[in-house]
């Protein structure tokens, strides 16, 4: 299992990312924002953080970045996983990867906080921490998409979506953060039945 | 020529403006206008080269479409191109 952590000049889960990837004995690498070659790799990761300031719109200048170029080649492959998380997740509907839209919190708030989620018909708990994460589902929204859902919808997400699953791009973003809970030390490690899942999807 | 186009970002009709709620919740306090609606955006200021303004209206649509907004969210308006 190859992964890779991309990094754009803002990014600050990269080091979490690339740890908990390491934790599971994956091998991995720091992927710069200038890269065009992601060959060659199970899994494609697009951390938290910010892109390029977050100006204009959050996600909406890593769009143009050559890492998301050499991305949507990537996909084209079908074989590898490209995981987008909080910002990631925000780069992938600024680029459409990914259906749907991101925009500022209901209450207007930056949420920093664990959540209780549904993912596959259990409970699980994660840390979110954004601002810019209420989900708009656009109109004829597939619901077999949806991955993760909060119990309590912090932040106003259409149907209390926090993570999407594109099955025919292996695409997953979600906002929670899985990669701050795989580590006993951090006092939650539910973050890494998402691992798990990426593991068993991402080889072929 | 050089010319100066000023463009207005907004959310999408239909989309919860929270910080346009917010002001309105506070302006309901003061005795200046109850009831008036507020919408929170974006003002961008852009001077670029064009052969003319035609090709500046032009390329002021395509950096409002692919960079200022994102269409599934927001909606633009361009509010002047002239001659610098």
């Amino acid at each position: 299992m190859k992964s890779a952590v991309v990094v754009f000049p803002g990014t600050n889960c990269d080091r979490d990312t690339y740890e908990a990837c390491r934790f599971f004995g994956w091998k991995c690498d720091y992927i710069r924002h200038d890269e065009t070659n992601l060959q060659g790799y199970n899994v494609i990761f697009l951390p938290g953080g910010f892109s390029y300031g977050d100006y204009i719109r959050s996600g909406r200048l890593a769009k143009f970045s050559p890492v998301v170029a050499a991305l949507k080649d990537y996909i084209k492959n079908k074989c590898g996983m490209t995981i987008g998380i909080c910002n990631g997740f925000q780069i992938l509907c600024e680029s459409k990867l990914i259906d749907g839209v991101l925009t500022d919190n209901i209450n207007n708030k930056f949420i920093c906080s664990e959540e209780n989620l549904i993912y596959q018909n259990t409970e699980l708990t994660l840390p979110i921490a954004h601002k810019e994460g209420r989900y708009i589902a656009p109109d004829n929204f597939d619901k077999n998409l949806i991955f993760l859902k909060y119990k309590n919808n912090p932040n106003g997400s259409d149907m209390n979506i926090a993570g999407l699953y594109d099955k025919k791009n292996k695409i997953l973003a979600m906002m929670p953060h899985p990669e701050r809970a795989v580590f006993k030390e951090t006092g939650n490690t539910d973050g890494r039945v998402i691992f798990e899942f990426i593991h068993k999807e991402a080889l072929c | 020529m050089k010319f100066l186009i000023d463009i207005k970002v907004t959310l999408k009709e239909g989309i919860k403006d929270p910080q346009g709620l917010a002001a309105e919740a506070v302006l309901k306090n003061t005795d200046i206008d109850k009831t008036a609606k507020i919408k929170v955006g974006k003002f961008f200021s852009l001077i670029l080269d064009a052969k003319n303004r035609k090709q500046a209206s032009e390329k002021a649509v395509r950096i409002s479409e692919e960079v200022l907004t994102n269409p599934n969210l927001e909606v633009y308006e361009i509010l002047k191109v002239i001659e610098a």
